[in-house]
């Protein structure tokens, strides 16, 4: 799960020509270490929710890769 | 030499062929629906009808039996013919001409693409339906590409124009496009009327080669792709482009040299722009039909238009694909008429996707030229649009797809 998330946000950073994230950890936060904007963050939960069929901002705010992991695992 | 009427499939059709087979028929059904959109009898069946002034409704022979029944057509009715009773004959084209020019009470029916909800009939006039038809010798010598479904209401002007002018027109819609270059070669033809689409798909077929025959193309069915001009300048190197709004509910209404639609002089009066920038349209011009929604004797297009001056006015949008991405309103088309200009792009369609954190974003769906890699492909598309548009306006999401669904009239499927 940690993988193909971690696949997902590179992916997303490399079509935008960002530059991608090497050595992910569950206390990262996705604004500050991923540099993810808002519009970047709506793009996540869409391509997650597509890939996992749940929504991560369904029930409060994630701030972290790890919360992302959590809401994932949890369903 | 017998003037041709229409080609079509391999199979030519003179002027006298029709009048022969019109003056045979000697029953009729007033609803038309005929498998594969069959063009000759499709404009066999609405000559027949003017001639012996019946009314008459036409339905998409696309349509499945669930369709026809959710417009309220019971298949039964499809074998009831009637005979004619009073049987008259055409003897040449002029008096084809006159009889069709005399019918008063005759009118037309068809349906609009039911993008808001379930299709709508609207009932025409010879008046209504006509109203941008041009008669005269300069247009005698006219050979029409035929480049739309038959049974729509851009087709049916088309066929109009064509008709009243004992033009050829030659079918170049449905599995025909391939065929275009010849086409255009063989009967020289001179007016091409299609969508963008349309123009898109069959550049392919047509680069390289110059096409001295042709004098107008006509953009009429979607939104104008200004992008297209150039290459069609290159093609055509003698062409006038023209662009048409028509409607389903109003037929054609206004011409526009480029992006400017001017409002001719004679419906002026009945056309007004509102505060929110929407086209109203005064129920006058408009067809018949129990489903139209007015606001005082006005009918609200849904078409967010940009008035330049009194009588001249750009199309901006549709009021219904307004995307609103964490409060900026964005127009897809916009984003498709900037994003079309990617190279490896062959068409597009900009949508929205829902989510928690700005309401909605902007995803594409694209169909690419094949030689182009798909990474390389997005990056280059995201680039361009960071460049060219404010960021919300940038589509989030890019897929890759083999052709973009349409609705029966040709316009984008946005869901």
């Amino acid at each position: 799960m940690t993988r193909k998330v971690a696949m997902i946000i590179n992916e997303m950073l490399e079509e935008s020509g960002l530059e991608k994230v090497d050595n992910v950890n569950l206390s990262m936060s996705l604004r500050d270490d991923f540099n993810l904007d808002s519009l970047m963050l709506a793009e996540l939960t869409v391509r997650l929710e597509d890939e996992f069929g749940v929504d991560i901002f369904e029930d409060g705010i994630v701030t972290t890769f790890g919360e992302v992991i959590e809401k994932l695992e949890r369903k | 030499m017998d003037k041709k009427f229409l080609i079509c499939a391999g199979n030519e059709y003179t002027y006298s062929q029709l009048i022969d087979d019109i003056n045979t028929k000697g029953n009729f059904n007033p609803y038309i629906y005929i498998n594969d959109n069959n063009p000759y009898w499709i404009f066999l069946s609405i000559i027949h009808s003017l001639i012996y002034n019946y009314s008459i409704e036409i339905l998409d022979g696309d349509f499945s039996d669930t369709e026809l029944k959710e417009v309220g057509v019971d298949t039964k009715v499809f074998s009831n013919y009637e005979n004619i009773t009073n049987r008259v004959k055409i003897d040449d084209y002029n008096s084809l001409l006159d009889k069709i020019l005399m019918s008063k009470d005759w009118s037309l029916s068809l349906y609009t693409s039911g993008t808001t909800g379930r299709p709508k009939k609207v009932t025409h006039t010879l008046k209504t339906l006509t109203r941008n038809v041009k008669i005269g010798e300069r247009f005698k010598c006219n050979v029409w590409a035929f480049a739309y479904n038959p049974t729509h209401i851009a087709g049916l002007q088309v066929f109009f124009q064509a008709l009243l002018n004992q033009n050829t027109i030659v079918y170049t819609f449905s599995g025909q496009q391939k065929n275009l270059s010849d086409l255009i070669q063989k009967y020289q033809i001179t007016n091409v009327s299609a969508t963008s689409t349309f123009y898109r798909n069959v550049f392919p077929y047509l680069q390289g080669n110059i096409y001295k025959s042709v004098k107008r193309v006509t953009f009429g069915g979607e939104k104008y792709d200004p992008s297209l001009e150039n290459k069609i300048k290159m093609i055509f190197p003698n062409v006038l482009i023209r662009n048409i709004y028509a409607s389903t509910e109003a037929g054609s209404l206004f011409v526009a040299n480029g992006e400017n639609f001017e409002i001719p002089e004679s419906i002026r009066d009945f056309v007004r722009i509102n505060e929110a920038n929407e086209l109203l349209i005064h129920k006058s011009l408009l067809g018949n039909s129990d489903s139209f929604t007015l606001e005082g004797d006005w009918f609200n297009t849904g078409d967010i238009v940009y008035q330049l001056d009194s009588n001249h006015f750009n199309f901006i949008s549709r009021k219904s694909d307004v995307v609103n991405v964490g409060g900026y309103k964005v127009n897809p088309l916009e984003v498709e008429n900037t994003l079309i200009k990617v190279e490896g792009v062959i068409d597009l369609v900009v949508k929205s996707k829902k989510n928690k954190v700005t309401g909605e974003i902007l995803v594409v769906d694209v169909v690419k030229d094949e030689n182009y890699d798909e990474m390389e492909l997005k990056k280059n598309l995201k680039r361009y649009a960071t460049k060219h548009l404010q960021e919300w306006k940038v589509p989030r999401i890019i897929k890759f797809i083999e052709e973009i669904p349409r609705t029966r009239t040709g316009k984008k499927v946005r869901k």
